[in-house]
């Protein structure tokens, strides 16, 4: 008789002992009747950036790149300014002879290379 | 140069251009010294006497604007031609490269001697014509050729 005392509180116990682990496994996993349904989303929670860490605007396109001169601004202003003469050259050519030829011939501008 | 051998004043007697020259005014434009600016009313015509002078049109470069060259003026030819043509407002920038004379011809006093020697009006208006289309034509070439490479640029 004391031996099946014995096992039936040592059985009661360890069955509270399961009960207790199970349960606090399981905690915080929301069940069917709890889950929230998209509605019910609090709108001001939804307006946060997903992205915590970046920054909230979507990434932009890196913008074209901007003709900058490689030159000092006095070479490349003098490159522009002889680009001019050769194409006003070969538009002085073309009024002198029309031709479709000399309308679209290449001068040595680095300009158009 | 004499003068009734200016580009404006081609098929005008000597004697002729001697009488129109005389309703205008001699200057001098040191080097480097604008002679007119782009945007600003035009009022007169300048006829070149010694010299150059470039004519410019402003453009972004980076962060900075620049003045840079789209024609030259040398002695014998004439700047400024918007003072006789509406809506008289300079299109261009205009300085001096070298040491330059000009003679300042003002739009009342020409129209008016024009209209007193329509012979002479005319001769001059045809000159002017000429020069106008000379550069509207030289323009337009330089614009095709422009955008024949533009296009080739994005076909390619």
């Amino acid at each position: 008789m004391v031996m099946f005392l014995m096992v039936l509180c040592m059985s009661v116990f360890g069955l509270a002992i399961c009960g207790l682990a199970f349960g606090a496994a399981t905690r915080g996993l929301p069940t069917g009747e709890e889950a929230p349904s998209t509605a019910a989303v609090d709108e001001r929670l939804a307006a946060v950036p997903e992205r915590f860490f970046v920054r909230d605007a979507a990434p932009q396109p890196a913008p074209a790149a901007r003709l900058i001169p490689k030159v000092p601004i006095e070479v490349f202003l003098a490159q522009i300014e002889r680009h001019i003469r050769l194409e006003q050259a070969a538009a002085e050519s073309f009024l002198s002879a029309p031709s479709l030829e000399s309308l679209h011939g290449r001068t040595v501008s680095p300009l158009v290379h | 140069m004499s003068i009734d051998q200016a580009d404006m004043l081609q098929g005008v007697s000597a004697a002729d251009a001697a009488r129109l020259t005389a309703l205008g005014s001699r200057a001098h434009i040191p080097s480097g010294a604008p002679l007119f600016e782009l945007g600003a009313e035009a009022r007169d015509v300048y006829l070149i006497e010694r010299g150059r002078i470039s004519l410019t049109l402003p453009m972004r470069i980076g962060a900075r604007q620049e003045d840079v060259m789209v024609e030259e003026r040398t002695a014998g030819q004439t700047v400024g031609w918007s003072g006789l043509i509406p809506p008289h407002r300079f299109t261009l920038k205009a300085s001096a490269q070298l040491d330059t004379d000009v003679i300042v011809l003002p739009r009342a006093p020409l129209l008016e001697f024009f209209e007193a020697n329509p012979a002479i009006g005319y001769v001059v208006t045809r000159n002017l014509a000429s020069i106008v289309g000379q550069r509207l034509q030289v323009f337009q070439a330089m614009w095709l050729r422009e955008m024949q490479r533009f296009v080739e640029t994005r076909s390619s």
